[in-house]
């Protein structure tokens, strides 16, 4: 049992306490000073009152839906390129380029794009300028483009990670699949359709899994491009757990939020795996 | 004769169509580093902003010592350091030893105990903050980097991770050296750390990629300059000016990002099969 001392004290003090903590805190109302008083569901009644709750996960739901799509499409698409023909040094470039955003910190990453997605200075707008002769957006300052910014940001940070693990897959495909495929005369988008995807459906299903759970884990791009504004345009569920419990110092209706996303995380994890047994093929 | 030139002109084309794809998608990334880099060596910020960009004509190296009279930059790096390595070489232990115990002991409830394990995957740091908070504001421990390292200690994905190696290590390994004599600690330190150093290597790499980078318990847990981690001293740095100096904070990207770039050059091969491995376990 020594084995296992550790880390089960660990995951008393670090993950046991603070869960129960989470649901005890939410049924209190507590600023930290003196003591907290009791409300039973008072919390979660507000929260269904509060307009704010629901704006916030639109936001964050837009937000981590749009993430989603593009990493696994534009992901998808680049990873079939990079895996075509081409000299070794080229592929392990690209792979290396598109993989480094992963590996920098969030707010590193971010306050590089404060800078270029500013509105009068940026060189995003100039871009688009010279280009297609647009009118400046107000990328960080506007509740219909602030979203997108972060949306932008954070699928440019998190791309590499996809693609890799897609091109993983890929290659766990046996080649004699698609060579079969060949001789039966399919041509190039019909092996991708019947071979490849279905091949690689767990792949896909691991990576909508792991998007959609750390986008509703988003903090540091929202807060350090737009603080989450203009109004909750851009605010994630985690950033106003954040600001109501170290801003507004409310930790009781602070933890009711939490619940509400620790609620959302577990169906989200059940319902995909309810999906994935019927539609992903292992080989 | 005819056809076959034709097929190779299509088979061209569309190679490359391919590498076009990828140099935009490569250059899209790169961009906004050399950017920022270039930022850093500017004079002025009149040039750093200046369209379309251009190297810069005089590239001085001030922006650099502004950016240690601003902020105690060297501290930032040692603690996010301490704070990353730390938390690593914890995980390493914790998980390794549970992940041993759920492959190989017997003993009662071990099945639940593992399935907890499984689903507290589902209850990140990010919901459970405010006790975390309260827990370590209780034991005298914010604005210490003990509340930066002590709360990721736990990892169940680690012991998931983990122990989906220990599983495919076949028994009879042990069980020779159980005849032999050994215990428990000698199998797992002699025989089965040994044979999972890669899949340890991939835990150590996720594990310090992403506490090095985190944001969100540095905010929550510290408030004095001298202890704060790099990703929040940056967000520091960048707070102190509302606007002008944009070379400074350009320079302390630069010292932040060039740093992890060599590291990332480096251990390429690792991190790369780190991240592949991480979707083939699930």
């Amino acid at each position: 049992m020594a084995f296992l001392t550790p880390s089960a004290v660990s995951f008393v003090l670090f993950a046991l306490i603070p869960t129960v903590g989470v649901l005890v805190l939410s049924t209190f109302s507590w600023n930290l000073l003196g003591a907290g008083r009791f409300l039973g569901i008072e919390n979660f009644i507000r929260l269904l009152e509060d307009g704010r709750l629901w704006g916030v996960y639109r936001s964050t739901a837009f937000m981590a839906g749009a993430v989603l799509v593009i990493n696994l499409l534009l992901g998808l698409l680049l990873a079939v390129l990079l895996e075509s023909r081409m000299p070794r040094w080229l592929r392990g470039m690209f792979r290396l380029s598109f993989l480094f955003p992963f590996v920098v910190s969030s707010s590193a990453v971010a306050l590089i794009w404060r800078f270029l997605l500013n509105k009068d200075l940026g060189l995003v707008n100039y871009w688009l300028g010279q280009l297609f002769d647009i009118e400046r957006i107000n990328w960080l300052g506007s509740s219909g483009w602030a979203p997108i910014a972060v949306v932008i940001v954070s699928s440019w940070k998190t791309l590499g990670f996809t693609i890799l693990v897609y091109v993983a897959g890929l290659q766990a495909i046996p080649r004699e699949y698609r060579e079969a495929a060949i001789v039966d005369g399919a041509g190039a988008w019909a092996r991708f359709r019947h071979v490849t995807l279905p091949l690689m459906s767990p792949t896909i299903l691991f990576l909508v899994v792991i998007n959609t759970i750390s986008a509703f884990q988003l903090f540091a791009e929202p807060r350090v491009l737009t603080q989450g504004g203009p109004g909750d345009s851009s605010r994630t569920v985690v950033q106003f757990i954040y600001d109501t419990a170290f801003q507004g110092f409310e930790m009781g209706y602070a933890s009711a939020i939490a619940v509400t996303l620790m609620v959302l995380l577990v169906v989200l994890t059940g319902i995909q795996f309810l999906i994935a047994r019927r539609w992903t093929h292992y080989a | 004769m005819r056809r076959v030139r034709a097929l190779r002109w299509q088979d061209l084309a569309s190679r490359g169509a391919t590498l076009v794809i990828l140099a935009v998608a490569a250059f899209a990334i790169a961009a906004p580093f050399l950017w920022i880099f270039r930022g850093a060596f500017s004079p002025s910020d009149g040039e750093l902003t200046r369209l379309p960009p251009s190297l810069p004509e005089a590239p001085i190296l001030d922006n650099f010592g502004k950016v240690f009279d601003q902020v105690p930059f060297g501290k930032f790096v040692l603690n996010s350091l301490i704070v990353a390595g730390a938390v690593t070489l914890a995980q390493l232990f914790t998980c390794s030893t549970a992940a041993y115990a759920f492959a190989r002991l017997r003993f009662r409830g071990r099945d639940t105990a593992f399935a907890v394990v499984l689903a507290s995957m589902m209850i990140p740091v990010q919901v459970t903050i405010v006790p975390l908070f309260l827990v370590m504001s209780r034991l005298g421990l914010t604005n210490t980097l003990w509340a930066l390292i002590l709360p990721p200690i736990f990892s169940a994905f680690g012991i998931f991770f983990l122990r989906q190696h220990l599983m495919s290590i076949p028994r009879e390994l042990d069980e020779a050296a159980t005849i032999d004599g050994a215990g428990h600690g000698t199998i797992y330190l002699r025989i089965l750390l040994p044979l999972t150093a890669p899949a340890l290597a991939t835990l150590a790499i996720l594990c310090f990629t992403y506490w090095w980078n985190d944001l969100l318990l540095p905010l929550v847990m510290i408030n004095d300059t001298q202890t704060q981690t790099l990703p929040a001293g940056l967000v520091l740095l960048a707070g102190r000016f509302s606007t002008g100096s944009l070379t400074t904070i350009a320079a302390g990207i630069t010292m932040a990002v060039v740093p992890v770039l060599v590291v990332f050059v480096a251990l390429q091969r690792y991190i790369v099969q780190s991240i592949a491995a991480s979707g083939m376990k699930l």
